[in-house]
């Protein structure tokens, strides 16, 4: 069943009803921000948005654009389970797993996320079984004329290129359920 | 024929019966790992414990008789405990692979952990037992002796349907892996089957490997055409492209099917296939293809020289009747064939028929319809219209072949097939069985349903066909599964 509830409008006095006062009054509103944004430019309260970024306050940071993380050897994180693909509701992520010759088995041959389709829920995040895939980075994604160019090239397309990377002075996690097997490879490789 | 009472249901077993199969057939489920209904019960993994009265501990119900007056509960507080005890102690040393593992999505730890289990591992990651992974069985296995569950499913069915004996469970306790006798090796037919009954993702499939997820697949019905045993299977697909097939369990025909079966999907993207119609070394498209076809064939009419048509055992009954119409009602010519196949027998005792075409039992009683004579009494013709793999075997001079093909071959004038994933078609397998294929994928382009391209042709020589495939068929003699 559908809930209804009514709302009571109020009434409009004399004065309201004949709107030219009111008309003249959204006017000042607007002609006063003209002008003091005109000749006073610092005291703009908005930002242009895409091409100007306010500074993301606390948590935030948590829902920006994606990475993935990677291990200390500049190996991804990631080991293409699908969890991230399988829960997310626009179902923008797409990837292709294969085989590695290490103790991890698995690994992402291509690792696809389309932002113009992503709705920056952070699900995918929740996912992860690895703590491979997290939007940490700080970054917004910004309007772009072209869905299928290159994120680096001013498009809303995210390949393996832009998405794994290490963020500067980033403590590299090491939790995640291959872990075990990661390790192993990693102490190997140290050998 | 004992009476039982499970859940305060009065059921009836069959003499000899076990509970988890008289529950089964009354549609009360009993989780089970190492019970298979194909298979011998072993009653190891004590999932499927119940419990009855007047019995001071639970019972295995699958390795449990049925008798007269039992009272069974399979949902009781004690049980539903029994069967958490048992999944934890199952988990004990399962590693942490769900991320890295195939079997995802048709994984019994995973799925009675949700139903049944639900509880945290008290055991700490560090002290779990480990074992050796990824090791490469045969041709078609991989095998992980971490996740095993050690429920012996895999040693049954190499002890009882294949015969092998290659794999035994080595070792004791909790070290005890499953391990492969050195000098057999894996290395029978039927490998696959290992992968599909494994409950759990210890025995992979290295052909799936890592391709999709199961649950992002759609299966489709559909039969096996690579040799007369005619298998009913499930192709798993999405997106266009197969990834893998498995049999579909039943009581007519197959519960296992053979590895090259399973790989047979390949044909569709094989590196062999023939995309485009060929003709004289000029890649053709479908519209030029019938114009070429029709200009050959009228032409040879018209010098009236002698062209054979010879029915195919590899090819459906509805491209078969349109072969027959063609040679009868458009070309007019007496001389139609068919190829006497393989004697039809199970050759290894399994499913394998020595008979490898799908379709020899349709074409004989077509043959008897239509009076149709065999190739022996073959002589020298003018031109021969056929299907390549049959013809490849008749030694005829190239250059008098128009033939319907879908790998890539020497003949001058190739028509290019789709396969039986991207059309339909009936066959009749060895027992008399009518069974249709199903399209799962769409084909290149450019290349034909036999039938239509027959039809097509028709249509140029102002034949206008005034039959349906289906009044045909039923006019058969075939068997109908359920009689
Ligand atoms: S944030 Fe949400 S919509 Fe975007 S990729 Fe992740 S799960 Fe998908
Ligand atoms: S959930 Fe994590 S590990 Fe799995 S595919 Fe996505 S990013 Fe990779
Ligand atoms: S066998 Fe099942 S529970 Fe074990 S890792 Fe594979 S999917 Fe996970
Ligand atoms: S490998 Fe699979 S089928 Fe064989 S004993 Fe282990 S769990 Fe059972
Ligand atoms: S199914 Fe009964 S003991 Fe395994």
């Amino acid at each position: 069943m559908i809930r209804t509830k009514k709302l009571d409008e109020k009434k409009l006095n004399f004065w309201e009803s004949i709107y030219i006062v009111e008309i003249v009054k959204g006017l000042v509103v607007t002609m006063r921000h003209f002008f003091i944004n005109l000749f006073f430019p610092s005291r703009i309260i908005t930002v242009s948005y895409p091409e100007e970024n306010l500074p993301l306050i606390g948590n935030a940071k948590l829902k920006s654009l994606h990475r993935i993380k990677l291990r200390k050897d500049g190996s991804p994180k990631c080991v293409a389970c699908m969890m991230c693909a399988t829960i997310c509701p626009s179902k923008c992520i797409y990837i292709e797993a294969d085989e590695t010759e290490n103790y991890v088995e698995k690994y992402p041959k291509v690792f696809n996320i389309d932002m113009s389709k992503c709705v920056m829920c952070g699900l995918c995040v929740e996912a992860c079984p690895e703590d491979a895939i997290s939007m940490d980075t700080g970054e917004i994604v910004g309007g772009s004329y072209d869905r299928f160019r290159n994120y680096k090239n001013g498009g809303l397309f995210l390949t393996k290129n832009e998405l794994f990377r290490h963020l500067p002075h980033e403590t590299i996690s090491k939790s995640g359920a291959a872990n075990r097997l990661a390790n192993k490879y990693l102490e190997d490789k140290n050998d | 024929m004992p009476k039982i009472n499970v859940d305060g249901k009065d059921l009836i077993a069959n003499d000899g019966e076990s509970i988890l199969n008289v529950c089964e057939r009354n549609g009360i489920y009993i989780p089970r790992y190492c019970y298979h209904p194909s298979l011998s019960v072993a009653g190891n993994c004590r999932m499927c414990l119940v419990e009855i009265e007047k019995m001071p501990k639970l019972q295995t119900a699958c390795s449990t008789i049925a008798s007269e007056g039992m009272v069974v509960k399979t949902d009781s507080e004690k049980v539903r405990k029994a069967r958490k005890d048992v999944l934890e102690f199952l988990l004990i040393n399962h590693p942490l692979d769900c991320s890295i593992c195939d079997q995802v999505g048709e994984c019994f730890l995973q799925d009675y952990y949700f139903t049944y289990g639900l509880r945290k591992s008290r055991f700490k990651l560090e002290n779990k037992n480990q074992k050796q992974k990824r090791r490469e069985v045969g041709k078609y296995l991989v095998l992980d002796n971490e996740r095993c569950i050690l429920c012996t499913r895999c040693v049954r069915f190499s002890n009882e349907v294949t015969k092998t004996d290659e794999l035994f469970v080595n070792s004791r306790g909790d070290r005890a892996f499953i391990d492969i006798s050195p000098e057999k090796g894996v290395t029978n037919k039927y490998s696959l089957n290992i992968a599909d009954i494994c409950p759990v993702g210890a025995f992979t499939s290295k052909d799936f490997r890592f391709k999709q997820r199961v649950y992002m697949l759609q299966t489709t019905k559909s039969i096996c055409t690579l040799c007369a045993t005619g298998c009913k299977i499930n192709i798993w697909h999405n997106n266009n492209t197969i990834y893998r097939i498995t049999p579909e369990p039943n009581i007519y025909t197959n519960t296992w099917m053979c590895d090259d079966g399973r790989m047979n999907y390949k044909i569709v993207n094989s590196s062999e296939r023939l995309t485009h119609s060929m003709i004289n070394g000029t890649e053709y498209n479908k519209r030029q293809t019938v114009k070429q076809v029709f200009n050959k064939l009228s032409k040879a009419m018209d010098d009236k020289l002698r062209i054979a048509v010879v029915l195919s055992n590899y090819l459906s009954i509805e491209d078969n009747i349109s072969l027959i119409y063609l040679a009868k009602n458009v070309l007019k010519t007496p001389y139609i064939f068919s190829i006497e196949s393989n004697q039809q027998k199970i050759e290894d005792g399994i499913l394998i028929n020595s008979d490898k075409s799908p379709n020899s039992n349709g074409i004989k009683l077509l043959v008897k319809k239509y009076g149709i004579k065999d190739i022996s009494e073959y002589a020298e013709y003018d031109i021969v219209i056929g299907f390549y793999e049959d013809i490849k075997n008749l030694r005829i001079s190239l250059v008098k072949t128009i033939l319907f093909s879908y790998k890539k071959s020497s003949y001058p004038c190739l028509i290019a097939l789709k396969t039986y994933f991207e059309t339909d078609g009936s066959f009749i397998n060895w027992q008399g069985y009518l069974r249709k294929t199903a399209k799962v994928v769409n084909s290149p382009e450019n290349t034909f349903d036999l039938h239509h391209f027959l039809m097509e042709v028709s249509h140029l020589f102002a034949v206008y066909p005034d039959f349906n495939f289906k009044g045909i068929i039923k006019d058969l003699k075939y068997k109908e599964e359920g009689q």
